[in-house]
């Protein structure tokens, strides 16, 4: 899982850079055009709206793991775990807590599922896919017993209405969505801290005799994308009104196909949040065509991996071009 | 070397050009058996151009090559091998998870039936170590050894394929002096075999010490081929970079001021004991020792990559307490780090990025960093360092190594500190930009700083330092002063011949 | 001193681990079940423990060539439908075989992506994880296929000789004959190198694309014969079979100490990482505790286990390039003794 050969990070002239920056745009107007001829009710605002609406919790999830990706940090696959968690304890403390404690337990928890990771990661420096992997399944396991393994459901509540609800025709989900990314995409690209994850994913050593608070970074990371599938799963519980264990089960490959199809490497060193809001987009709108083009929804899958195929194909191919001295 | 000679390589003509670049223009080369034939040039010369098309990495646009009188035609690095090309590079290029026997017939393991003969790998490995008097054991896993081990490894896989030319590529450049006499005197062994030896390196000490002929490339063309015996140094290095260089390494003269870093005593365990020394205002001090002496330990322990067991530190007449490199920044100290590859630069960022990364907070100072400001930090300081070209926002991995040094000194610079910490700072470096590098080190010193400076290459530490300390085993066994100081009692000492 | 001896007993503790492991199950085991040390438990632990067993064993040369395959599961689905669906068509025999050539055929996918196009196998595999995922689903229309001759598989999972059945008898043989593989043949040598040094590989001559392509065949082959096997003996073709199997197969493999950077494993740990995880699920089993926290315990040993490793193979300090030998006693003046 090296990166021996392939994913090259660096950022080369011409062809490549023209090609890494316009494509995603390109992509969404493509989509938009595609989707237009094949079917009328594509083009609307209220289908556009619903598709943002229905992808905002995963796209928060994918934000947090644009920087796992840029420090180097792979992926984080305990994603549905912190999701979970999120998600049953905003519900399950509702009735002791009060609606507005029990997201605040809930976004706490899964905080602490992002420190764990974090410490593994960043402190012990454990390979990210196997302590995610084993940090997940224990989350996820206390998830279930925090509840019995069943489903837990919720009391209506003033804040289960302001999520459910809209501001200026726009559903508060995407506010929120959109509000994450505009505050992430200048931490990644005009902080120290943004510049930090850049450089560890970089060149870890070089990073760290440079200064450069190299575990605290990478820890960061996790700690982030814990904290935004907290969220993920706090806004799923309450819209819904329920929440199973099983609520964010696929969001870790949602979230990581939505970075990867925006352009950013998961080996480190160079991406932007926007790019994954562009992929999040992408990935949201291909969805939607799915089911409106009248292919079965489990043709989602098939489309999206094809496509990250051809998206990471074509960028590689620039690059390699690009990169020979 | 009058007589008839046995021509084992010929290459005639070779050009080469990369999308941009022509890196290669009409080169020739005659490497006679039994000889060291010495290949110098700047960085980008087209020293390794040429040596991937010898080995088979390349092909040539044009040209012709020639392998003990017969031509070869196209050919990849398998069928150089099989013609008796070896090649040994600066980075090893070893399995450290495989034992030394398997290294050593890596790529051609002796089978018996479709099994790997166990016997015969170990016993090839035996055979071919004792050729070069190595005392390693075949059963141990690489990974395991020292680099010089390693590198006696490497050079035992491609001699246990009987080459008739071998390459070294650099090969002293992470060795010290102790290991490139052993590394000479296997060389030497080879030439007595009638073995044509080509020889890359940009120490023209070496050069002239070990190499037969020369051969001077400049911009990829072939400059000159001439017997060692009849060059200087200076010859060569006005041949190599087309113009005279005054003197390759200037030293202003300073008044030493007051004291900047004082160390005493301070020990890590298994690695150095017990170390004492200062360096004060404007002045360089150096730091000798072999590889392995605990000279890279002591230095990582003051900047506080690594934390010391005993003793202390003070800096400007306060004691601090460094335990990791953002500590040692905050104290006024910088360290430029002897791998530049894996420690120096982060290859995928800008120069920009790269310049400002240990100071970024501060360029950031409330929450958000100003772009024009960080522009504007960066480009007077690559002006001031001659970073060429002069392009910000292209990664640093398109740069050259001499390029990427100058901003791995100067993103310390930057952070201004009190005492500069610098270790081997000009290895793989060509004479142009090794001649800027001195010379930023001594503004840094007029200036005010304190240097700290670490450097295998001996001639260099006497041309630059006021004073050097000399390690041994990790202990501090002399300080010599500028005046007394000749490369002779730098070695005494530092192969142990001097007590502490 | 103190602190010395901990260390060596650390790195003891790290490296008998899966022995440390094995026994402490088998402790716990024989106290709180009966009759856990009869060939009857055993027989069933191997048994079950052979699906995840295939997976496990087919990623281990890719991890030693410092790939991953996270697309096995979705490979064990679809070699279970296809095993299955064509059953009645071609007969039992051939439809098996085509449930392997399935497995086989998307292993060349992923090794055609990696190779040619050059992407990572994370992104890679990734991305052939939905695609195979999400075809298996539309091909059965999400629902299970059942087979029409439910009695062919039974035979798999019946008593063969002693502590085998006939499917844990291939996997244990299969783990075999990887490690003769692996461990005596210059191939299996050379793929050690492929995934610890690729420049060196390469500059030896080994043809590095060559050993990865192999490794992702044999692990489309393996995750094909899980899913084979699992249909088989269940008589069932799920489209969602292998969506569960991947983290227990990675766990395995990580307990038997394969790394997953390359460049180390052996396949006879990665049978006895399986095992071990099989024995321990069988025991919570008959204490009747919960599937979610099992879930928990093995999460935590694989955390632990991680860690453990992390900190006695790391002593802690970082090393430069030429940290090297020097052994220093305390200060005390030296001669010339050594040579010079």
């Amino acid at each position: 899982m090296t990166a021996t050969s392939t994913a090259s990070t660096t950022r080369v002239s011409a062809p490549g850079t023209l090609f890494s920056t316009l494509s995603v745009p390109i992509a969404i107007v493509a989509l938009l055009v595609v989707g237009a001829i094949v079917s009328p009710s594509f083009l609307t605002v209220s289908n556009l709206v619903n598709v943002l609406n229905a992808n905002a919790a995963v796209g928060l999830v994918a934000l947090g793991m644009t920087f796992v990706a840029v420090c180097g940090g792979l992926a984080d696959l305990s994603v549905p775990a912190n999701v979970a968690m999120g998600a049953l304890v905003t519900l399950g403390a509702q009735s002791f807590a009060g609606p507005f404690a029990a997201a605040g337990l809930g976004l706490l928890v899964a905080t602490i599922g992002g420190v764990v990771n974090g410490l593994l990661i960043g402190y012990l420096r454990i390979n990210p896919i196997i302590a995610t992997l084993g940090t997940g399944a224990v989350l996820l396991g206390l998830s279930q017993q925090l509840i019995g393994g069943g489903i837990v459901y919720g009391e209506p509540s003033p804040l289960a209405d302001f999520v459910k609800g809209s501001m200026l025709e726009i559903p508060v989900m995407v506010w929120i969505f959109a509000i994450a990314a505009l505050i992430l995409t200048p931490v990644l690209s005009r902080t120290a801290f943004g510049r930090w994850n850049l450089a560890v994913g970089g060149n870890y050593q070089a990073a760290e005799a440079s200064a450069v608070p190299v575990r605290f970074t990478k820890a960061g990371a996790f700690v982030l994308t814990g904290l935004l599938s907290g969220l993920c799963g706090v806004l799923l519980a309450l819209s819904n009104g329920q929440a199973r264990p099983i609520i964010g089960t696929g969001y870790e490959f949602v979230a990581i196909t939505a970075v990867v199809i925006g352009g950013t490497s998961l080996f480190g060193g160079s991406g932007s949040v926007l790019r994954t809001v562009g992929g999040v987009i992408i990935t949201a709108l291909i969805g939607n065509l799915i089911i409106l083009g009248g292919l079965p929804t489990q043709a989602t899958g098939l489309v999206t991996g094809a496509i990250v195929v051809i998206a990471v194909g074509i960028d590689v191919y620039f690059r390699r071009k690009g990169g020979r001295e | 070397m009058t007589e008839a000679h046995h021509i084992a390589l010929r290459m005639t003509n070779i050009s080469k050009s990369f999308p941009g670049v022509k890196a290669l223009q009409d080169v020739e080369l005659e490497v006679r058996a039994g000889e060291v034939h010495a290949i110098v040039g700047e960085n980008g010369a087209g020293k390794s151009t040429l040596m991937k098309i010898l080995a088979g990495f390349y092909q040539p646009d044009e040209g012709e090559i020639e392998v003990d009188g017969v031509r070869v035609g196209h050919w990849n690095p398998r069928e150089a091998r099989d013609r008796g090309i070896g090649m040994i590079y600066q980075e090893l290029n070893l399995v450290p998870d495989l034992t030394v026997a398997e290294n050593i017939s890596l790529g051609g393991m002796p089978r018996r039936g479709p099994f790997v003969d166990h016997r015969a790998v170990t016993q090839r490995a035996k055979d071919v170590l004792g050729e070069l008097q190595a005392d390693i054991d075949p059963a141990s896993r690489l990974g395991n050894l020292s680099i010089s081990q390693q590198q006696l490894v490497e050079i035992a896989k491609v001699m246990a394929d009987k080459p008739s030319i071998v390459v070294f590529d650099e090969p002293t450049s992470s060795l010290g002096e102790k290991e490139t006499r052993v590394l000479f005197d296997v060389i030497d062994r080879m030439r007595r075999a009638g073995i044509a030896v080509i020889y890359i390196s940009h120490r023209l000490q070496e050069v002239m010490e070990i190499g037969d002929r020369v051969t001077v490339l400049r911009d990829g063309r072939h400059i000159e081929t001439r017997d060692v015996a009849g060059v200087t140094p200076d010859h060569m290095v006005r041949l190599m970079v087309g113009r005279d260089l005054n003197e390759m390494f200037p030293k202003l003269d300073l008044e030493p001021g007051e004291r900047v870093l004082a160390v005493r005593g301070i020990s890590r365990e298994g690695q150095f004991a017990d170390v004492t020394l200062d360096v004060r205002a404007h002045e360089i001090v150096g730091l000798a020792g072999l590889v392995g002496s605990g000279r890279t330990e002591v230095a990582r322990a003051i900047f506080g990559l690594d934390p010391i067991d005993a003793g202390e530190i003070e800096l400007r007449g306060e004691v601090i307490r460094v335990r990791n490199a953002r500590k040692g920044r905050s104290a006024g100290i910088a360290l430029v780090p002897e791998d530049r590859k894996g420690q120096g630069i982060i290859p995928g960022l800008s120069v920009r990025e790269n310049f400002t990364l240990p100071v970024i907070q501060r360029i950031a100072q409330g929450v958000v960093i100003f772009a024009r400001r960080e522009r504007a930090i960066v480009r007077s300081l690559v002006d001031r360092l001659k970073v060429n070209p002069p392009q910000i926002e292209r990664p640093l991995n398109a740069f050259s190594g001499g390029n990427q040094q100058k901003v791995v000194l100067g993103k310390w610079l930057l952070a201004k500190p009190d005492l500069l910490i610098l270790d081997e700072p000009t290895r793989g470096v060509d004479v142009g930009a090794k001649a800027d590098i001195h010379e930023i080190i001594g503004e840094f010193a007029r200036d005010g700083g304190g240097v700290l400076m670490i450097s295998s290459e001996l001639p260099e530490l006497l041309a630059v330092c006021d004073r050097i300390f000399v390690l041994h085993e990790g202990l501090l066994v002399d300080e010599i002063a500028r005046a007394d100081a000749t490369e002779e009692g730098v070695m005494r000492a530092a192969t142990g011949q001097v007590a502490a | 001193m103190r602190q010395l001896d901990l260390r060596t007993a650390g790195r003891a503790a790290v490296r008998y681990r899966l022995l440390v492991l094995l026994v402490l199950v088998a402790i716990f085991g024989s106290i709180t079940i009966g009759d856990f040390f009869s060939v009857d438990t055993l027989q069933s632990v191997l048994n079950r423990a052979t699906v995840v067993g295939f997976l496990a064993l087919g990623l281990t040369p890719v991890l030693i060539a410092g790939q991953i395959d996270l697309s096995i599961g979705s490979i064990l689905s679809m070699a279970g439908i296809t095993t299955i669906a064509l059953q009645p068509v071609i007969g039992n025999i051939p439809a098996a075989l085509a449930g392997l050539g399935v497995g086989v055929l998307i292993g060349a996918i992923n090794a055609a992506i990696v190779v040619i196009f050059k992407i990572s196998s994370l992104v890679a595999t990734l991305a052939t994880l939905l695609i195979f995922a999400s075809l298996a689903l539309l091909l059965t229309d999400s629902q299970p296929v059942s087979s029409p001759d439910p009695i062919f598989g039974i035979p798999l999972t019946g008593d063969l000789l002693a502590v085998f059945t006939p499917r844990s008898a291939m996997f244990v043989a299969a783990a075999i004959l990887m490690f003769i593989w692996l461990r005596f043949t210059p191939s299996g040598r050379n793929l050690y190198a492929v995934g610890s040094n690729a420049a060196a590989a390469k500059s030896a001559g080994i043809r590095s694309n060559a050993y990865i392509v192999t490794t992702f065949l044999i692990s489309g082959l393996f995750a094909g014969a899980a899913g084979v096997l699992q249909s088989l003996s269940t008589a069932t073709g799920s489209p969602v079979a292998g969506a569960v199997m991947l983290i227990p197969a990675i766990t395995a493999v990580v307990i038997g100490g394969t790394r997953l950077e390359g460049g180390r494993g052996s396949s006879l740990a990665t049978l006895g990482g399986v095992v071990a995880l099989g024995a321990l699920t069988m025991m919570f089993e008959f204490n009747g505790v919960p599937a979610y926290t099992q879930a928990i315990y093995t999460g935590v040993l694989l955390i632990v286990l991680i860690t453990l490793d992390r900190l006695v193979s790391d002593d802690g300090r970082p090393t430069s390039r030429t940290l090297r030998r020097a052994r220093v006693e305390p200060p005390t003046p030296r001669g010339i003794q050594e040579e010079a």
